[in-house]
């Protein structure tokens, strides 16, 4: 299995690289960025939306920059689970993924940016032209979503990566460059609910890096993944919870978010907030795990149910908030 | 050793006195000094140390104490560790072309054209080849020859083979690829088994004559033994199950690769991992229309097969034809999602499983009707079909045995032979059916299972000679190691317990090729020249399992050599002899057999030649370590060398060959040579496994694993198999299954989504080597490589059951089959939260004191019986009350033989039975 032939750029700095991209978008050049490879890699080796040119982050040292608060982009995942400055949850999520080999390559940036993923998808040529193709990567057929057949607007694929939940939780903001300079946001203003477009990047934008809150030292929690194996799987539902608390059995701040359940993932307020409203401990927690149950809609389109998916956020989301509870009666 | 140790004599080796002394006769082994025989090793019945509770066997006196028994690395392992060894895709000949195969993207259709004149004005590529260049048909069993090297009516799966391409490089075989033209006209296709029974305008595969009515119907099988009417009325429990077992496949790390060659004498060398390299070699012969001897088969080293690489395949026709048309070397490479597409995996199957038990615990019935998915090739189909049913006849004595079996063709990828061929799935049924009957009847599984073993040296009910058996063995340790009767039913919820048996062919008594009429199964050439090292000549494929290992080992042991002497020549079939290649576990008891008979020859000729020597009686002279001599005086004696050179005198190198065949076995029924073997292995094995009853996830945290394999030849290969047994076993009964996408389509054709356990999902395993000394086997040697596999998957489902109280019918266990199950069980329960549900519990009945008096009772009756060698005949029905010496079906009339189904049978029959329903075009007059 070969990938189709392309073009590697590899600047040895960002203002390179931006300038790198800006070139190829006038001269309407497609390309994607590549910085760990792990996802880009596979997906090119099954010919899935293949670009002509590929601009490699690899050399850009100033995106490797970690501390308590700062997280470059190009910081591999085994560097961020083997960090004393990293976040304990944010470690233990960073840990659940894929496999050594894959952390040592992979990136927090790349991680952030995952593409969405999907059975009808994930595929090579061959399988996806005895599909006729599916709305992702059409190759010009105009194909239908091949997971809710009639639609062709939306892409339903599902974002599976383990970081994005954590980091919503505690605050995070991303901090994107590209030509017409630099923005950031709140990572959870970052994505966008379609399969295909994923986020805000526009062309020959990048994540440059991540930063966090000053007090995110005082905020606990947990992360609860569902997988079939302990090793290798994308998250089939994940749960991040984290909180505050004032010495009192309730929490002061509370904040919930789930992954691998829909093309993006999602922090959810409304159901925290109201949960907090009449706090009863255990009590509440449950009711906070079945409002978020609720509120997801996962597809048939990875190697769970989704009946069992979201049975199971309601089980994660109990279990990652177990610690909030601890020692009460 | 340094340089001046080197100029010393050499010891043990005399140069004789007024002749020129040239360079030194070899070393004799690497170790410059015969160790002295280590008596650990030799048996009591050669005066040895080594205990024999099994009884002596025919091979002791051959034994020099070198390797046999002892823990071995494999022969070949420094190869691969260091990266060496060359497997399929390794080959790389000079100006070789990259070949791709052109796949159906279509369930079932008519090929209507194939346009690649596009395709061949792409620069690089060379040849392109169709359907149309080779129209024979080709299958590993020549009853059901029913592939072709690429469609040539036909497609009938996704991924089928359609046309072929070579060309210098990937890239250009790949724009080829995009260019060929293929016009298709879409046929309906069948996806689900059961359709398979049905009528259909257009079947898969038309069989002429022979085709069942106008189904899908590959192979049917009815079989009826024993008490079958008194069923009904004897039993006092009875458990019945449907169970779905989703196909599986081999996943073995190399996918499949091929290299073909043409020389410029016009012969072919196809380099292929091919577990049977010499069906190949006929089907290639058959395709190609050239003679044999025209055909250089080469195996490469295998990178995994299990079952996986034992098809003649249509892509090594695909290289061979590619290469004939270039004119060059074709290398052609699966991506993974090919190995899928190629499958050969464990059949996707409906079994329903009924057991009876009478009132004194005899399992006075089993009735099995399994249907199973064959997908769109016959492949080993016909003898998988025969081994749902017949191999679990043993280990336990049966009142009754009612079996329909039917193997349907559907728009999938190819089911075949898999790691425990036939037997895996409808013994995982059996044995969590076992559970449930002492469930039922209130008693210890274990125990049920004692009280109800055929003896050592008996008949099955279906007629099968079975030899030694170390089945009470395994099951006696496995509960005593595993801590059974403080654990099992007593442990908290979401912790539990489980037993599991198995029992498999230690090779298969019939040949797939018969002719010519008693060809032997295993041929072993050997070679001597003066140098004293042995080359050995034998077909059998090393597939990783250590057969090369095991045949050094018995040439190595029967002329008193270290390893280091011993080199095996395995991979060509120009230099080799025929051998019926590895499946059905038979390498071990066939080929060290084989070795054995041909050093047995060599070494009659070195023990002439010592007494020659020595003027010492031949019958007093043993063997040693490179040191042959008088077993009273071991001063008197000769070194290897001196004796083979002796030997050598005016002939140069000895040569023998040594070969091995089934005795004569079994009865006379259709289908009754299914499943003979010259011996049987038996396991037990125990598994503890903890559930998150929340989740429905299982883990499995130590497996017991004792496997009966006669003797073990390298304790460490047989350690291996069981751990690994162990691994693929768990991955059918946890997570690995071939899904199919509502559209028909394989969904996981992968790695990543095909799920194999990781590192963290493999427990503890403990393996257990039970040594029952099976007389026919190469030193009491019998099989190690599949029968381990069999009860890893009951003992886990019967741990689930022991953990949370729910039985499963449905492999794998995915978490969520499980949570569901536990879910309904709540609800039988009322219970509103599966954490509170209550743990199952044992309180004995009656019958527990009845089973463990027999189990005592059969335990003396076995140890008089394995170690008397005048013992009368047992065949099954003895514990009926039937006379042991005789088959009953002779004696009585209640006792049946049926082979076809009766009227009655087919007014209600069982959903494989069914397949009894149509009648053969042959037999409803059809023109």
């Amino acid at each position: 299995m070969r990938m189709p032939p392309f073009q590697l750029h590899t600047p040895t700095s960002l203002d390179e690289a931006i300038s790198i991209s800006e070139e190829l978008v006038s001269e309407n050049q497609e390309f994607d960025w590549v910085a760990g490879g792990t996802d880009l890699l596979p997906n090119y080796k099954w010919h899935l939306n293949v670009k002509p040119n590929v601009i490699s982050l690899a050399k850009i040292s100033e995106l490797t920059e970690l501390n308590e608060t700062h997280i470059g982009a190009m910081v591999r995942l085994h560097d961020l689970v083997q960090s004393s400055a990293t976040h304990p949850v944010l470690a233990k999520a960073a840990d659940t993924i894929a496999s050594v080999m894959v952390r040592r390559s992979g990136t927090v940036g790349g991680n952030i940016c995952l593409d969405t993923r999907c059975y009808w998808f994930n595929q090579t040529e061959q399988w996806r032209e005895s599909i006729d193709w599916c709305h992702k990567c059409d190759c010009g057929t105009e194909a239908d979503c091949r997971v809710i057949p009639n639609q062709n607007t939306l892409c339903v694929a599902t974002y599976q990566a383990d970081l994005a939940p954590v980091l919503m939780c505690l605050g995070a903001v991303i901090h994107l460059a590209g030509s017409n300079g630099i923005r950031s946001m709140p990572l959870s203003e970052f994505f966008q609910l379609d399969g295909m477009t994923r986020n805000v990047l526009q062309p020959g934008e990048l994540v440059t890096h991540l930063t966090l809150p000053e007090d995110v030292s005082e905020w606990h929690g947990d992360y609860q993944k569902l997988r079939q194996r302990e090793s290798w799987d994308f998250p089939e539902a994940g749960v991040a919870a984290v909180w505050k608390k004032n010495g009192t059995t309730k929490p002061t701040e509370l904040k919930v978010a789930t992954t691998g359940l829909e093309s993006i993932p999602m922090l959810h307020t409304k159901e925290v907030d109201s949960c907090l409203n009449g706090w009863s401990g255990a009590e509440s927690i449950n009711e906070l795990a079945e409002s978020i149950r609720k509120s997801v809609k996962p597809v048939q389109n990875t190697w769970f149910s989704p009946s069992y998916r979201r049975k199971m956020v309601k089980v994660l989301t109990r279990r990652a908030c177990a610690g909030l509870v601890e020692g009460d009666s | 050793m340094s340089k001046d140790d080197n100029e010393d004599e050499m010891v043990g080796y005399r140069q004789q006195p007024g002749k020129l002394p040239f360079a030194k006769p070899g070393s004799g082994g690497k170790d410059r000094f015969s160790r002295p025989t280590d008596q650990e090793m030799i048996p009591e019945s050669q005066g040895g140390e080594l205990a024999q509770p099994w009884g002596s066997h025919r091979h002791d006196n051959l034994v020099s104490g070198q390797v046999i028994g002892k823990a071995t690395a494999l022969v070949d392992g420094r190869w691969k560790v260091t990266g060496q060894a060359q497997y399929g895709d390794d080959i790389r000949l000079p100006g070789e072309l990259i070949g791709r195969i052109i796949r159906s993207p279509h369930h079932y259709a008519r090929v209507l054209s194939v346009d690649f004149s596009k395709a061949l004005e792409v620069p690089g590529v060379v040849a392109i080849a169709t359907g149309a260049d080779a129209e024979n048909k080709f299958g590993v069993l020549p009853v059901t020859k029913d592939e072709h090297a690429m469609a040539v009516e036909k497609v009938r799966h996704v991924g089928d083979l359609v046309a072929c391409v070579a060309a210098e490089d990937e890239a250009a075989a790949r724009e080829a690829e995009r260019l060929i033209e293929v016009e298709y006209e879409i046929l309906d296709s069948i996806h689900d088994m059961r359709d398979g029974l049905q009528d259909s305008e257009l079947p898969i595969h038309d069989r002429g004559k022979y085709h069942i009515g106008d189904a899908n119907i590959q192979k049917r099988v009815f079989q009826e033994f024993g008490d079958v009417d008194g069923i009904e009325e004897n039993a006092i429990a009875s458990h019945k199950e449907n169970w779905l077992f989703a196909g599986v496949n081999h996943a073995a790390t190399e996918p499949h690769a091929v290299v073909a060659n043409w020389d410029p004498a016009g012969r072919l060398t196809l380099y292929t991992p091919q577990q049977v390299p010499h069906y190949v070699h006929r089907a290639l012969a058959d395709v190609l229309e050239i003679p044999m001897h025209q055909i250089n088969v080469h195996r490469t080293f295998v990178g995994g097969g299990f079952g996986g690489k034992s098809d003649p395949f249509p892509h090594e026709m695909c290289s061979a034809i590619l290469a004939r048309k270039s004119g060059r070397p074709v290398r052609i490479t699966f991506d993974r999602e090919e190995v899928y597409w190629i499958n050969r995996g464990r059949h996707p199957s409906r079994i329903e499983m009924n057991l009876h038990a009478d009132n004194q615990g005899r399992i006075c019935g089993i009735e099995t009707d399994a249907l199973i998915d064959g997908g769109g090739f016959a492949s080993f189909g016909h003898v998988t079909t025969y081994y749902n049913g017949v191999l679990h006849t043993a280990p336990y004595e049966i009142g009754a045995f009612h079996y329909t079996g039917a193997r349907v063709w559907t728009n999938k990828p190819a089911s075949g032979a898999m790691r425990g061929h036939g037997a895996v799935n409808s013994r995982c049924a059996v044995e969590t059916g076992l559970d449930d009957l002492a469930e039922k009847l209130s008693v210890d599984p274990i125990d049920l299972r004692l009280a109800n073993l055929l003896p050592p040296h008996s008949a099955t009910i279906t007629g099968f000679r079975v030899t030694s058996i170390g089945m009470r063995e395994c099951l006696e340790r496995v509960k005593k190691e595993s801590g059974w009767d403080e654990k099992f039913r007593k442990m908290p919820l979401g912790k539990g317990i489980g037993i599991g048996c198995g029992f498999f062919i230690s090779g298969s008594g019939l040949p797939i090729h018969w002719d010519p009429n008693k060809f032997p199964h295993a041929t072993v050439h050997l070679k001597i020249d003066m140098d004293g090292g042995v080359t050995v000549h034998t077909g059998a494929a090393e597939i990783g399992q250590g057969s090369d290992t095991v045949v050094a080992q018995s040439v190595a042991e029967v002329l008193g050599l270290p390893l280091d002497l011993i080199r095996i020549r395995s991979k060509e079939s120009d230099t080799s002899p025929v051998d019926l290649g590895s499946y059905s576990s038979r390498v071990t008891f066939m080929n060290a057999n084989a070795a054995i008979s041909a050093a047995m020859q060599i070494r009659d000729e070195l023990l002439d030649a010592t007494a020659e020597i020595t003027g010492a009686k031949r019958e007093k002279l043993v063997i040693g370590d490179r040191r042959i001599f008088a077993k009273n005086d071991p001063a008197v004696g000769v070194s290897y060398l001196e004796a083979l050179h002796k030997a050598q005198e005016d002939r140069g190198a000895l040569v023998a060959s040594g070969a091995y065949r089934t005795p004569p076995m079994g009865r006379t029924h259709k289908g009754a040579a299914a499943g003979l073997a010259p011996a049987y292995s038996f396991s037990a094995y125990v598994a503890e496994v903890s559930v998150d009853v929340e989740t429905g996830q299982t883990k499995v945290e130590k497996v017991w694993a004792a496997h009966d394999c006669g003797k073990a030849l390298n304790p460490l290969a047989v350690k291996g198999q069981i751990i690994g047994s162990c691994h693929m076993g768990m991955g059918q009964v946890l997570s690995e299954e071939m899904k199919y996408g509502r559209s028909g389509h394989l969904m996981n054709p992968d790695l990543l989504d095909y799920k194999i356990p990781s590192v963290h999902e493999m427990p503890e395993v403990v393996p257990i080597i039970v040594e029952s000394n099976d007389p026919e086997g190469p030193f009491g040697a019998k099989e190690a490589g599949e029968g381990p596999l069999l009860p890893i998957l009951p003992a886990v489902c019967n741990a689930v059951y022991d953990a949370v109280g729910v039985r499963t019918a449905e492999l794998p266990i995915t978490p969520e089959r499980l949570l569901r199950l536990i879910e309904r069980k709540c609800k039988a329960e009322g219970v509103d939260d599966p954490i509170k549900l209550p743990s199952p519990r044992l309180e004995y009945s009656e019958l527990q004191a009845v089973l463990s008096n027999r189990a005592e009772e059969h335990a003396k009756r076995d140890l008089e019986r394995r170690l008397n060698d005048n013992r009368q005949p047992y065949h099954n029905g003895a514990l009926f009350g039937l006379d042991p010496t005789t088959p009953p079906d002779e004696v009585d009339q209640k006792w049946a033989v049926n082979v076809i189904p009766s009227e009655e049978y087919l007014s209600d029959p069982r959903l494989a039975g069914s397949a009894w329903k149509h009648t053969e075009r042959r037999h409803r007059g059809d023109s």
